[in-house]
């Protein structure tokens, strides 16, 4: 099955001339329905900007939290921003680890989604910050007064696991880039030729390039890994280390990286749906794509419920009247509606959808993974608020509500995260294509078949093997 | 004003004044020369008297300098000066002892009011249309006066009447005085929560027409009847206090303390036993537990003396109050009653307190007799551990200085408004008013709004425009305490005989006069009779003069000199007597009153019509709504339902069941004379055919915090009274409650009600 | 030997009457908010009485407990402040710098207790309310964290002048606001590592207990429990 799927996957025999104008195309053609949907992001991206400034001015008491859940939307939507961030790199990283061909076309998508998420994501804390202004005393930086950050605070772990992992995943992402930006390079002129000329970084493509460009991708595929899984973990962690009921468990690492994982697969699949869709690529991001991607999806949806199983389990066996409110909160009272909707979106609807070959299909896993993305939103909103809601003290137990400033800021970013996505589709050929077709465009390949270091993309672009390493 | 829109206001407020004063000289903000030697950043305490209620706690102001906006000869400007900071108890002062409560602390928020009324204003619109002008205190005054003179003439038909709160000491001695210059004047001296029922019965049963001063500290076993005494009745700080001792002073011995009530008061819900008898039937459980210790001959009838012999059938061991015929009216089991009768007989001393609602009932004056009964055959008057009367203090015009006339006061608002309508026995012409407000605070079926709109004239000395104070014609505004002048001679609280006085804390900020002065002042003009009795310049002087004599009697300040003993007494801001004084022994009583048998309380409206007994209950915070205005009490939540900034309807979980309302529901509360809505509050501590409301809230007019916020119970009351002394029976309305509509805000400042847990702290 | 601060409140004289609230508003400059803000949960009681009902009508009864920052040895608090806002100070109070506070809003969640109060918006009294702020207590801006300081300018002036008169402090001679106006005297300030204090005497008593021993905050306010003297005894 796996052969036969994977040499499907491989099936890109098209000519290399094909390919280029296919995947080039974007870059050098822009449509008027490309720039309306510009505008359109844009405008309505801008009103969270705007409601932005207005917290800022008034107060954070604009929003929806309070006394005793500190923590809202806002920390949501880091930590949902932060799971997302999991679709590329890992998968990509993984998937290019163990030689899965099949992931050529893929990667490039998820890593995207991964960079993006990241930088929207990051914003959450500080857009969080009841003094945004002074964020940068998060940041290690010797200050004249001598003070550093508390390192033995999880929100400074925040930051250097963050910043290390957007480093990570953006030269991850850049590296492959350069070549595909020297194709273009090589083929415009004008304007877009400066910039293109300026962002190949003199790519050249001699094999002594090619080898070190795979060399630096094997090596950022193995750093990446630890990287990703660590920021989830330490994400997690930001509840972890409080003495919160349902907060405080040791569960929490690998449960937040599964459910990261998980939504960002869900995340890529719809993403390559609609590239696909808008781009005309069917004939690169094929179902067979989409067929593994899906399988991959079952196994995290799987492996998720049986997290919240068990983390869910423990805490009501052990029964402790702190942990119990806001499990019963959750289970049966205000939230119960929220909790049920998670689990048919992550688990009831996807499940039968991901285990039956009929419906995984290319519709049939865009509507498991549109599921999945709003139930693993509402899983971070779980895990965020009932607890805070429910503390120790039960004269101290309050409720939150998000305002139409969380909203706005929220429904902005979200539409940032499409137009930051928009753009680079269009500047950056979304598939990699020299990773589909191989260098050939710019070196004999007898030069590189002469090098010593087998080039793996050389030789399976040119051999098309029929297994997947 | 939205706080937020507020701080932007004063900004550009503030930036454009700057600007503006750069350029225009005439419009620079003038900087006047400090009035006073003050270190900056160095505190100085200095004594006050808390006029916060009628306790009188002494207290020490925490006095800091700083920057004001003041007014200084009608002229606006900024001055450097000492400014009240905080309030603390006065640590001699025997009534406080160094404590003070919620209210007493929120003092400060009386003085830097932001709805103070900053000088003289006369009325511009109609009557009641809230719109004045400003005036000056000359012109002020000449328009009093001008409407005084014909009255101060001798053999006016047509007179005056003064309408206060409660007043004490000098300041009472010279109203009084002030008064006496008008034929027929009737000074009226209105509290919503009145204790006149009590002094009466207190005299009839011991001769002290006060309240009495109970000794905690050294009770075994106290029974309240309704009295709220750790909260608003009476002299809360010091019985705090007094239960504070009694818990946990005495090695080995811990008090306890039995509250019989119908909903949880603050002070119930410290009890060790919370009894739940029916409205206006306290008095008969008193009597059933005086028939068990009769009858066991746990004390002898005799014993009780003059305060036995006022109820029917003492002597014969009250033979129709025997816990069984009593158990059903009171909705207290037998065996309770037992119980609680051979506990306090076994555990002396043991004291008996009655207060509040059982008193504000057509038969509250039976029901105190009863209690006080009790307590003379419990042995505890008079002991320690038991009953005490505040000695009055060593001066000459001491029993004037103490409003202990007991007549109901709340009752004579009734007789002011009645005389007003009916123009019998002779008209009011002139009304002064003094900080004093029936029209929020008085039945409906007084008509007192309607009567206060006939007087054709009506000057307000206090600080605030309220529903009463709205109506004048002149207003000539008062000191805050804090800068004025204060004296007191305490009631109760003590067993100490206690002066307060003690000079302003603080310089005044406004453009006001203190009302002492404004009479003294108002009295040399008029002339005649009354600045013969007034002779006095200012009201400082007044009392340098009338307190000179206590440098004779034996207290807290050892000096003979008159001028020394001047600086003592305003150094410790009082005078008292050493704390050996003689427990005042039971007087005997006015044996011209009959002895009384236990009649059932009548309730307005029928049981089936209104099923519920209505209880407007005294707010924690507000009192009977006085501190309303104040931004700290509308915020601190009201402990028992946690609620702030509104008003709540207390109902029984089980009776809303019934009627199906949630908590949150908007419900009408009814009774025969008045309605209110307000949102439901579900409490577990609430008799299931009760519904209560605190009193405070519904303002009309009282500043910016407080208008308009919540409903006031008071206009759901009956004009029922107590028929031997006239005082309003604010517990004798029925009511009935309807579902009006759904989601109301209440808010709360506490999460569920019910701890599942066994112990909070472990 | 350096001091070491904490407070007892003995349940069984706490009457609930909520002095020790308006006390705590008027020394420490607390603001008011306002119904709307009230509404949403944003008072900034730093100390509050909470209440909770036991039994039902008419055998029922509510138990009050003051609750103020507990002032943690092990301080949840503490280690998750970015900033080191929140720290502890050399005499073991949970301190906060306010001007060092960005506003995570992290320590409140952490705080077991539920007693640290952020300021959702500047803070505002509407003229000349702002004449009684003290001027020993800075007030907060918007976007900061405050909570219950047991005082400490209290502590710090009393520290100053006992050492200017060349003197140990004596017990009791501080006392934080709450304390002060206590009526019942329910509240005890001092220093626990004076065996002799009051405040270490009632630590000592059979009735003491703290809040939530179980989350090991190790708290410096110790509270001694509500007796009770049911039926015939």
């Amino acid at each position: 099955m796996a052969m036969n799927d994977a040499a499907q996957a491989n099936v890109i025999d098209f000519a290399p001339e094909k390919i280029r104008k296919d995947l080039l195309l974007p870059v050098f053609h822009t449509s008027r329905r490309y720039y309306a949907l510009v505008i359109a992001l844009v405008a309505l991206g801008l009103p969270g900007m705007a409601v932005y400034l207005y917290q800022i001015t008034e107060g954070m008491g604009v929003a929806g939290i309070t006394r005793p859940v500190f923590w809202g939307f806002y920390i949501t939507n880091f930590v949902f921003w932060i799971g997302i961030s999991h679709a590329g790199t890992l998968i990509s990283a993984i998937l290019r680890l163990v030689n899965a061909t099949w992931r050529r076309p893929v990667t490039r998508c998820a890593e995207a989604i991964t960079v993006f998420a990241l930088a929207i994501g990051a914003q959450y804390p500080i857009i969080h910050l009841g003094r945004a202004w002074l964020f940068f005393w998060l940041i290690p930086y010797p200050s004249e007064r001598g003070i550093w950050p508390n390192f033995r605070s999880p929100l400074v772990w925040d930051f250097f696991a963050i910043s290390t992992y957007l480093t990570g995943s953006l030269t991850f992402l850049l590296l492959p880039i350069i070549p595909d930006w020297a194709m273009v390079r090589d083929r415009a002129t004008g304007l877009r030729q400066r910039i293109y000329t300026v962002l190949a970084l003199g790519w050249r493509g001699t094999p002594r390039e090619w080898h070190r460009l795979e060399v630096a991708m094997r090596i950022m595929a193995v750093i990446i890994l630890p990287v990703a899984v660590s920021v989830h973990t330490i994400v997690s962690w930001d509840f972890a280390m409080a003495p919160v009921p349902m907060w405080h468990s040791t569960v929490f690492g690998p449960y937040f990286v599964a459910g990261a994982i998980f939504s960002g697969i869900a995340a890529l699949i719809i993403v390559m749906a609609l590239v696909r869709k808008a781009l005309h690529l069917e004939e690169y991001l094929k179902p067979v794509h989409f067929d593994n991607l899906g399988k991959l999806l079952l196994v995290m949806s799987l492996l998720w419920i049986y997290f919240i199983f068990a983390e869910r389990l423990t805490v009501w066996y052990g029964n402790q009247p702190a942990e119990m409110a806001a499990f019963w909160s959750i289970q049966r009272g205000r939230f119960a509606v929220l909790f049920w909707t998670m689990i048919s979106c992550n688990f009831l609807i996807p499940f039968p959808i991901l285990a039956i070959k009929k419906l995984r299909t290319i519709a049939g896993t865009v509507i498991a993974s549109s599921t999945i993305v709003v139930g693993m939103w509402l899983e971070r909103f779980l895990i965020v608020v009932p607890p805070l809601e429910h503390k120790y003290l039960p004269y101290d137990w309050g409720s939150y509500s998000p305002t139409w400033v969380e909203i706005t800021i929220t429904f902005g970013t979200f539409m940032g995260m499409i137009l930051l996505y928009v753009l680079f589709a269009k500047f950056v050929p979304i598939i990699s294509i020299w990773e589909l077709k191989g260098p050939q465009h710019s070196q004999p390949i007898a030069e590189a078949a002469a090098n010593a270091t087998v080039n793996p993309a050389i030789r399976l672009d040119n051999t098309l093997p029929s297994t997947n390493g | 004003m939205e706080r937020r829109t507020f701080l932007n206001f004063t900004i550009l407020s503030g930036a454009a004044l700057a600007l503006e004063g750069c350029g225009n000289p005439g419009t620079q903000l003038v900087r006047f020369i400090p009035e006073e030697d003050l270190v900056p950043g160095v505190a100085v305490l200095k004594p006050s008297v808390c006029a916060m209620c009628s306790a009188g706690c002494g207290i020490q102001v925490r006095v800091m300098e700083g920057e004001a906006e003041v007014v200084r000869n009608g002229q606006f400007g900024i001055v450097k000066m000492g400014l009240a900071k905080k309030l603390a108890g006065n640590p001699e002062h025997p009534v406080s002892r160094g404590k003070l409560c919620a209210r007493g602390e929120a003092g400060l928020q009386v003085a830097y009011n932001p709805d103070r009324i900053q000088h003289p204003l006369k009325r511009s619109g109609q009557r009641g249309s809230g719109k004045f002008t400003q005036v000056s205190w000359d012109e002020a005054i000449e328009e009093l006066l001008t409407h005084l003179r014909p009255l101060a003439s001798a053999h006016e038909s047509k007179s005056i009447a003064f309408l206060t709160r409660p007043q004490r000491g000098q300041r009472a001695v010279l109203i009084e005085r002030f008064l006496s210059g008008f034929d027929g004047a009737a000074w009226v001296r209105f509290e919503f929560f009145d204790d006149g029922v009590l002094r009466k019965a207190n005299q009839l049963s011991f001769g002290y027409e006060q309240l009495p001063t109970v000794d905690l500290g050294h009770s075994g076993y106290v029974t309240s009847f309704g009295a709220d005494f750790l909260g608003t009745w009476n002299s809360p700080v010091a019985q705090s206090a007094g239960y504070g001792k009694m818990r946990q002073n005495r090695s080995g011995v811990r008090g306890k303390f039995v509250q019989v009530e119908s909903r949880v008061s603050q002070t119930g819900a410290n009890a060790d036993e919370w009894v739940a008898a029916h409205p206006g039937t306290e008095g008969l459980l008193a009597l059933g537990i005086a028939h068990v210790i009769l009858k066991e001959k746990l004390a002898h009838a005799e014993t009780a003396g003059a305060a036995g012999a006022l109820i029917e059938g003492w002597r014969e061991g009250l033979p129709a109050s025997s816990p069984e015929a009593i158990a059903w009216k009171t909705g207290v089991p037998p065996e309770t009653i037992t119980r609680l009768a051979r506990e306090m007989a076994a555990r002396s001393p043991a004291v008996a307190i009655v207060g509040g609602a059982p008193l504000a009932q057509t038969n509250g004056l039976f029901t105190a007799l009863a209690v006080n009964a009790l307590n003379a055959l419990l042995g505890s008057v008079g002991k320690p551990g038991g009953l005490e009367f505040t000695p009055e203090a060593p001066l000459p015009a001491a029993k004037a200085g103490r409003d202990n006339s007991g007549e109901g006061k709340s009752g004579s608002v009734r007789a002011l408004a009645q005389q007003i309508l009916s123009g019998q026995p002779r008209p009011v012409e002139a009304l002064l008013l003094h900080e004093a407000n029936p029209v929020f605070a008085t039945p409906l079926g007084w008509r007192v709004k309607e009567a206060l709109e006939k007087v054709p004239f009506i000057a307000s000395f206090g600080s605030f425009l309220d529903e009463t104070s709205r109506l004048a014609d002149l207003i000539l505004p008062d000191h805050s305490f804090l800068e004025s002048w204060v004296d007191d001679v305490p009631e109760s609280g003590t067993t100490q005989s206690v002066v307060s006085v003690a000079p302003p804390a603080m310089r005044p900020l406004y453009d006001t006069r203190s009302l002492p002065d404004v009479l003294l002042d108002l009295g040399h003009r008029l002339g005649g009779h009354i600045s013969e009795v007034l002779p006095w310049k200012s009201y400082e002087e007044m009392l340098q003069a009338t307190l000179a004599p206590l440098a004779h009697h034996d207290g807290s300040i050892k000096t003979k000199d008159g001028g020394e003993f001047w600086n003592k007494i305003q150094e410790q801001g009082g005078w008292w007597s050493a704390e050996a004084t003689a427990a005042p022994k039971a007087k005997a009583a006015a044996s011209h009153f009959n002895a009384m048998k236990y009649q059932e309380a009548e309730f307005a409206g029928s049981a089936g019509e209104y099923p519920f007994y209505f209880l407007p209950y005294a707010s924690q915070l507000f009192y009977d709504g006085r501190h309303a205005n104040l931004p700290w009490m509308q915020e601190i939540p009201e402990v028992l339902s946690t609620g702030m900034w509104g008003t709540w309807v207390e109902i029984n979980p089980r009776a809303a069941a019934t009627l199906q309302i949630e908590q949150g529901d908007l419900v009408e509360v009814a009774s025969p004379h008045g309605k209110v809505r307000a949102p439901v509050l579900l409490s577990p501590g609430i008799a299931p055919d009760l519904i209560a409301i605190p009193v405070g809230q519904g303002h009309e007019e009282y500043g910016r915090y407080a208008s308009g916020r919540g409903a006031n119970p008071i206009k759901v009351l009956a004009p029922q009274v107590e028929p031997t002394t006239g005082a309003l029976a604010w517990a004798g309305t029925r009511v009935s409650i309807t579902k009006v509509g759904k989601g109301e805000l209440i808010l709360l400042s506490g999460g569920p009600t019910q701890w599942s847990q066994e112990k909070i702290a472990r | 030997m350096a001091h070491r601060w904490g407070m007892a409140i003995d349940l069984d004289r706490c009457t609930g009457c909520e002095a020790c609230v308006a006390a705590c508003h008027a020394e420490n400059n607390i603001a008011t908010v306002n119904a709307d803000q009230a509404a949403k949960g944003r008072t900034m009681h730093w100390i509050h009485v909470e209440r909770y009902w036991e039994g039902e009508f008419p055998n029922i009864r509510a138990r009050f407990q003051p609750v103020l920052c507990q002032q943690c040895d092990a301080a949840p608090c503490e280690p998750v402040c970015p900033t080191y806002a929140s720290y502890h100070n050399p005499e073991g109070l949970n301190a906060q710098v306010y001007n060092r506070c960005i506003g995570t809003r992290y320590c409140a969640n952490a705080c077991p207790y539920s007693v640290r109060y952020f300021n959702w918006f500047n803070p505002a009294w509407d003229k000349p309310l702002q004449l009684q702020l003290n001027p020993d207590v800075s007030v907060r801006e918007v976007g900061v964290m405050e909570k219950c300081t047991f005082c400490n300018q209290r502590i710090l002036a009393a520290e100053i002048k006992a050492k200017a008169e060349n003197r140990e402090l004596q017990d009791g001679e501080v006392k934080p606001a709450c304390v002060q106006s206590c009526p019942p005297t329910a509240m005890v300030f001092g220093d626990l590592n004076d065996a002799n204090s009051q405040v270490s005497r009632m630590a000592g008593s059979v009735r003491a207990t703290i809040l939530l021993e179980e989350v090991g905050t190790l708290p410096k306010v110790i509270y001694l429990e509500r007796e009770s003297s049911h039926g015939n005894e």
